[in-house]
């Protein structure tokens, strides 16, 4: 779940809710009373496991809570003391870096499945299943079949690389910092991408032929089409499967736990790894929730950007 | 209606030829030679990552049957292939790795996360898609924002509060955490479902007698059950293959779920570390998310369709 998104795949939609004679409150098979009830289930597992952990984090992030025992306020320490810790901010950029280094090719890779897939040609749906199955089995399975195909020599990767002579066989892959995090990368690309094929197929799927058929008339070539019809078109689309797969990327915690526990050292540890190292290792859970709270806003950020994006399009 | 198409087309079948469909004047225009080469493009490039994307998964499938020996050889050989063996899987669910427990509880939890996510967002779908009432937008608008707020994020506060109200260390907090996560993304989908069965219908029940719980259960049903099997086939897959939840809110490992139960086989819990288990339980693990995948397919496509592409 902690990579680029197993998360819901959901727009947030401000179109307003179609309103229907529902509303005045006079229909009689929809009693407004009945409604609020039937909703109100999904509203209370919403509030005791969300909302309520997000403002008990809050309170929690101006203390010192430890595991077990007393606790006190301390006002804003853990703040001040996230921002200057030098491991944090090591997650940080770490996590900054990884992000940056899959987003494109995902995107890139993504968009070129989708145009193979988009087509009902024959097999268009084989190809389709096909590319999407890494991202069904999903990133914790995944992780756990890198971790014997990473080892030196008998691992698939060193296999392959020593038969294509690149390198001698004999890389262990998961000790070395630069190494792992290059291969957990190639591995995340492959994994993930078939999410944002299905998105931007969804997408291109959704443009009239039309449009494609008088650019042909006018005799603009496949690539010229591409440019000015489909990624203009599809801008709302791609806009939000960067966004799912980068917010995917910031929070990437498994295939990193699994393949290198963020080591060697602290060289691979990813923030969300640093939150769970301080709340349940360390079992410092104040700085946790302190954490817990910066990485909300962050987020909340990336967030907000993709309405501004998705607003755009009206 | 005449359809003019080129004999490379209608090689391919009827569907290509439903997509050229004839459009004054593009026919003549359009070299005939330019189609081929796309379609050369499509199939070789189609088959191309379809090996790419492919052959890792079967490669792991053919290690899961091979001896611990042959996986950690440094010296690989083609040979090892053929030293078939069921031994991995047998040990795994016979020997001290015990991961049966493991599928077990994975098995318990990922139903009931399928069910109680699409019980808890058909109810909501139902309010939200079909009833007028005050504060529906905010209520509706306060479900899509909790969808942003990463639980990942929120770990710490959630594992005091699961352990306040005796949710750790369980299979029913697992379901209730994981149903949790899954819920806006079902809310959303079966909203949209309500919303594209016409009011008749509900109408003519109402005429007929039948209450709210009544028209829902006998008279929506069959035409909800997609969006209901969307929400429960995306609750599963993720309650199947969920980490961090997991590794937080677990701690007994009578209780944990397969995820959990390979880190215990990849650290050699059970004895030396034994990569023919380790590959072996990755494939159990993976071997329920083909099958689901791939039967129910068009749920998950309609899902993605329903619930992302509408911007």
């Amino acid at each position: 779940m902690s990579a680029p998104g197993r998360a819901p795949v959901t727009a947030p939609t401000d179109a307003p809710v179609v309103t229907r004679s529902t509303g005045s409150g006079h229909d009689l098979t929809h009693p407004p009373r009945t409604g609020l009830l039937l909703t109100l289930p999904a509203l209370a597992f919403v509030a005791v496991f969300v909302l309520v952990p997000l403002l008990f984090a809050v309170y929690m992030s101006f203390t010192n809570w430890p595991l077990i025992g007393s606790y006190e306020f301390i006002g804003f320490d853990n703040y001040a003391a996230i921002a200057s810790d030098p491991v944090f901010w090591k997650s940080v950029g770490y996590t900054v870096l990884y992000t940056a280094i899959v987003t494109v090719p995902i995107l890139v890779l993504g968009y070129v499945l989708a145009v193979v897939v988009r087509s009902n040609r024959r097999g268009s749906t084989l190809f389709r299943t096909v590319f999407f199955l890494p991202y069904v089995i999903g990133l914790t399975t995944l992780s756990f079949l890198m971790v014997l195909e990473a080892q030196p020599g008998s691992g698939a990767v060193n296999i392959v690389l020593k038969a294509l002579g690149i390198t001698d066989g004999t890389s262990a892959w998961l000790a070395d910092g630069p190494l792992a995090t290059g291969l957990i990368c190639v591995m995340i690309v492959w994994a993930v991408s078939g999410l944002t094929m299905v998105l931007l197929m969804g997408g291109m799927q959704g443009i009239s032929r039309d449009v494609y058929e008088s650019a042909e008339i006018d005799g603009a070539t496949w690539w010229q089409r591409e440019r000015s019809i489909t990624i203009p078109m599809l801008r709302p689309t791609i806009a939000m499967s960067l966004v799912i797969s980068v917010i995917g990327s910031l929070l990437a915690f498994t295939q990193f736990y699994v393949l290198t526990r963020g080591g060697p050292s602290t060289d691979t540890q990813t923030v969300v790894m640093y939150v769970y190292q301080r709340g349940f290792v360390q079992l410092q859970l104040g700085a946790a929730s302190a954490l817990s709270i910066v990485l909300v806003v962050v987020i909340g950020l990336v967030t907000a950007v993709q309405f501004r994006l998705l607003r755009e399009k009206d | 209606m005449t359809t003019s198409t080129t004999p490379t087309t209608t090689a391919l079948g009827p569907a290509t030829a439903r997509r050229r469909t004839p459009h004054v004047g593009t026919a003549p225009g359009r070299p005939r030679a330019e189609s081929r080469t796309k379609i050369t493009l499509y199939v070789l490039g189609g088959v191309l990552a379809t090996l790419v994307f492919l052959v890792p998964l079967v490669w792991s499938v053919l290690r899961s049957f091979q001896p611990n020996d042959a996986i950690v050889a440094t010296t690989p050989s083609w040979s090892a292939l053929t030293q078939f063996t069921t031994e991995n899987f047998r040990a795994l669910f016979t020997g001290d790795a015990d991961i049966v427990r493991a599928v077990g509880n994975s098995l318990v939890v990922a139903v009931g996360t399928a069910v109680l996510t699409a019980v808890l967002a058909t109810l909501a779908g139902y309010g939200f898609g079909r009833f007028g009432f005050r504060g529906r937008n905010t209520l509706f608008g306060l479900i899509v924002v909790t969808m942003m707020v990463p639980f990942q994020a929120i770990i710490t506060p959630l594992y005091l509060q699961m352990n306040a109200m005796g949710l750790t260390d369980s299979r029913l907090g697992l379901v209730l955490f994981y149903s949790t996560v899954n819920l806006p993304f079902g809310v959303f989908v079966m909203r949209n479902a309500f919303e594209s069965i016409p009011t008749e219908i509900e109408d003519a029940a109402h005429v007929d007698g039948a209450g709210t719980m009544r028209t829902l259960v006998s008279v929506l049903r069959p035409l909800l059950l997609p969006g209901m099997a969307t929400s429960a086939l995306y609750a599963f897959l993720a309650a199947w293959t969920e980490f961090l939840g997991a590794l937080t809110f677990l701690t007994d490992d009578r209780l944990y779920t397969l995820p959990l139960s390979l880190v215990n086989l990849q650290a050699g819990a059970y004895g030396a570390v034994n990569f023919g288990y380790l590959v072996a339980g990755a494939v159990v693990a993976m071997v329920p998310c083909v099958v689901l995948y791939v039967a129910l397919q068009r749920f998950y496509v309609a899902g993605l369709a329903s619930g992302a592409v509408k911007g």
